[in-house]
């Protein structure tokens, strides 16, 4: 068994980062950072107070006028420089995502990769934040449209995906003029931690991005601290909708909370049955499910028996050779969930299904982990005979669980999906084209995989959403995230 | 068995490091083809950080990572040791390894093809610069 190296020894006391400082929390209590594979306790996180984001918010506030008149190519070579070095750290982010998170080292890879691809978005600026001009619109009278920065931005993390999230935002936020606040996962901070002395060494001006850690008070500062103009969340549906969204609107801040998903993924008889399998091993149970992308409902569509029990078949097959374990040890395909209570909440879904009448095939209960503890650990479920009305086809498990549902046709099928509340993504494998058209051009959700498990837009487009999985106008990434940083000013000028 | 891609990438660095291995000694052993086998060692390490690019640059977490469906037996491509009593003889091991790191770079790109976009294409030049080392070895004998 070879187990990579361990960035981390011994147990992180973790700090703030204000005003280029490393400063402590005003609260005194911690929570135990754990690493969900070996029970390891890897570092202390302070819960966080109001007082640690007013003292960042306010550092942010000084820094922005300054930061506003540095030059947009200036801002771009800062992001060139935090870009050398994440490259140069690129193993060691990775690794720290793996003990934090769990997430096998090939998906910490990954997103780290994605994280970077952010960076060197934004790096584009000089370009991406010009605006248009039109001459003469009256005579002797020109119009002009510029984009300007508005102030303070802050972003709520996630767990599930701690490193790339939050690149979504900051990059595009800095770069576009604005200075910022990251309030990191209190479940998995530390490669946070990591990036913000990255952007330390890349002597980013102090005050232009601030870290805080913590819990619910830094968040309800963030919603209420008049010096915020806006807030990027991403995270479940309850708190993005009715705490994020409401909260921060209410006070005039400008908000995109990228929310929960129930994803379906639909298949029908003339797919490519090997790509298809390749593709749903991945999406239902790459990041052990945790990703709001994922996997959840599988709708084979038609009569073809034959064609089902073939595809089930191999991905039965398929997930029982999943080896699971500590995402640094070579050969691990799957991590474990990232908290017990994760865990647990899953286990709960799992009963659900059986008490409604869902058919387990494959139960992830019964999967070793062995020699790591199972505290954390599942292995991937099937559930077949799953009807829309279950509770486990409704809502958002956020584990490795396969719901297998069955449709008539593409329009029985395409209105499952639309009947979710939720419109985050949706998938279809198929060779005809008609179909994928039909799709894409019916379904209700933001983000469309034609023969792709996992539709995840790369930094250049937004990261899309609808209905309960999106509240606000303007999404992470790509011109999108120009946008939601940049005020529009118009300028309508006549010189006598 | 080899089952992500990392582990492929991983089992390739260490067949490159172990050929190098075997060049540097061969270049002690045979000082009248020092610079021959100095320059196999080199390429060998290009070839590794080649790859290690290639799979750096692309990886993501968005699509096939993780769970290939054709798992490879690191057994099949074990490097034998330079044992010659002559140059012949070692230049026929160095032969047999060649041929080896080939059949690797052939079959990581059967399987790295369903997991990253750039390896086949990064695994299949390699093996072309394989191959005129093979040409090159042979006419040593």
């Amino acid at each position: 068994m070879v187990v990579l190296e361990e960035p981390i020894k011994g147990v992180m006391e973790l700090r703030n980062y204000v005003d280029g400082e490393w400063v402590e929390s005003e609260a005194s209590e911690t929570r135990d950072v754990v690493n969900p594979a070996t029970l390891k306790t890897i570092a202390k996180v302070p819960v966080g107070h109001r007082e640690d984001v007013k003292a960042a918010v306010d550092a942010a506030k000084d820094a922005f006028p300054r930061w506003r008149r540095t030059t947009p190519l200036t801002r771009a070579r800062y992001l060139m420089t935090l870009k050398q070095l994440l490259e140069e750290n690129f193993e060691e982010l990775s690794r720290v995502l793996t003990m934090e998170h769990g997430k096998i080292i090939d998906e910490a890879r990954g997103e780290v990769r994605r994280g970077i691809e952010n960076v060197e978005m934004a790096m584009g600026i000089p370009s991406l934040m010009m605006g248009y001009n039109a001459e003469d619109i009256s005579r002797g009278i020109d119009e002009v449209l510029i984009k300007q920065p508005l102030g303070v931005f802050a972003c709520v993390a996630p767990f599930n995906f701690p490193f790339m999230v939050p690149l979504w935002f900051m990059p595009y936020a800095v770069a576009t003029g604005n200075t910022y606040v990251i309030k990191s996962s209190p479940w998995t901070p530390l490669s946070m931690i990591k990036l913000t002395e990255l952007i330390d060494e890349a002597g980013v001006p102090p005050g232009v991005i601030n870290l805080v850690n913590g819990e619910v008070e830094p968040v309800s500062e963030i919603l209420e601290n008049p010096g915020v103009k806006g807030v990027s969340f991403v995270g479940s549906t309850k708190i993005g909708r009715d705490v994020i969204y409401k909260e921060a609107a209410a006070r005039g801040k400008r908000v995109q909370a990228q929310c929960g998903a129930k994803n379906f993924l639909v298949v029908t008889p003339d797919a490519d049955v090997e790509l298809t399998v390749s593709s749903l091993m991945s999406s239902f149970y790459g990041n052990t499910g945790q990703r709001c992308l994922a996997g959840a409902n599988l709708v084979f569509v038609g009569d073809d028996q034959g064609f089902m029990d073939k595809t089930l078949g191999i991905i039965k097959e398929r997930a029982a050779a999943i080896k699971m374990g500590y995402g640094l040890e070579e050969g691990v395909q799957m991590g474990p969930l990232q908290a017990e209570h994760r865990k647990k909440r899953v286990l709960g879904y799992i009963e659900s299904g059986l008490e409604e009448g869902a058919t387990l095939t494959m139960d992830g209960r019964e999967f070793s982990c062995d020699p790591y503890p199972e505290t954390c650990f599942l292995g991937p479920s099937i559930f077949e005979g799953v009807s829309l009305d279950m509770t486990i086809a409704r809502e958002e498990i956020f584990g490795p669980v396969m719901s297998v549902l069955t449709a008539e046709d593409l329009g029985e099928a395409i209105g499952m999906v639309n009947s979710s509340s939720y419109g985050n993504a949706a998938s279809i494998f198929t060779r005809d084209g008609g179909t994928a058209r039909r799709f894409q051009y019916e379904v209700e959700c933001g983000n469309i995989g034609v023969n792709i498990g996992t539709a995840a837009p790369m930094a250049f487009f937004p990261f899309s959403g609808m209905k309960d999985s999106f509240f606000g106008d303007l999404h992470g990434q790509g011109k999108d995230a120009v946008d939601f940083f940049t005020e529009n000013k118009v300028v309508i000028q006549r010189w006598p | 068995m080899l089952r992500t891609t990392s582990q492929i990438i991983g089992h390739h660095s260490g067949l490159e490091k172990k050929s190098a291995e075997g060049y540097r000694a061969l270049a002690e052993r045979h000082p009248e083809h020092r610079d021959m086998f100095n320059r196999l060692a080199d390429e060998n390490h290009r070839h590794m950080a080649r790859v290690e690019r290639a799979y750096r640059l692309g990886v993501t977490d968005a699509f096939e990572v993780g769970i290939t469906p054709n798992q490879l037996d690191p057994g099949d491509y074990a490097l034998e040791e330079f044992n010659g009593k002559s140059l012949s003889e070692d230049v026929a091991t160095a032969l047999r390894n060649e041929e080896r790191v080939i059949r690797f770079c052939l079959d990581a790109t059967k399987s790295s093809g369903e997991l990253l976009p750039d390896l086949p294409d990064t695994f299949e030049h390699l093996v072309r610069g394989k191959r005129k080392r093979v040409e090159l070895l042979r006419s040593l004998t």
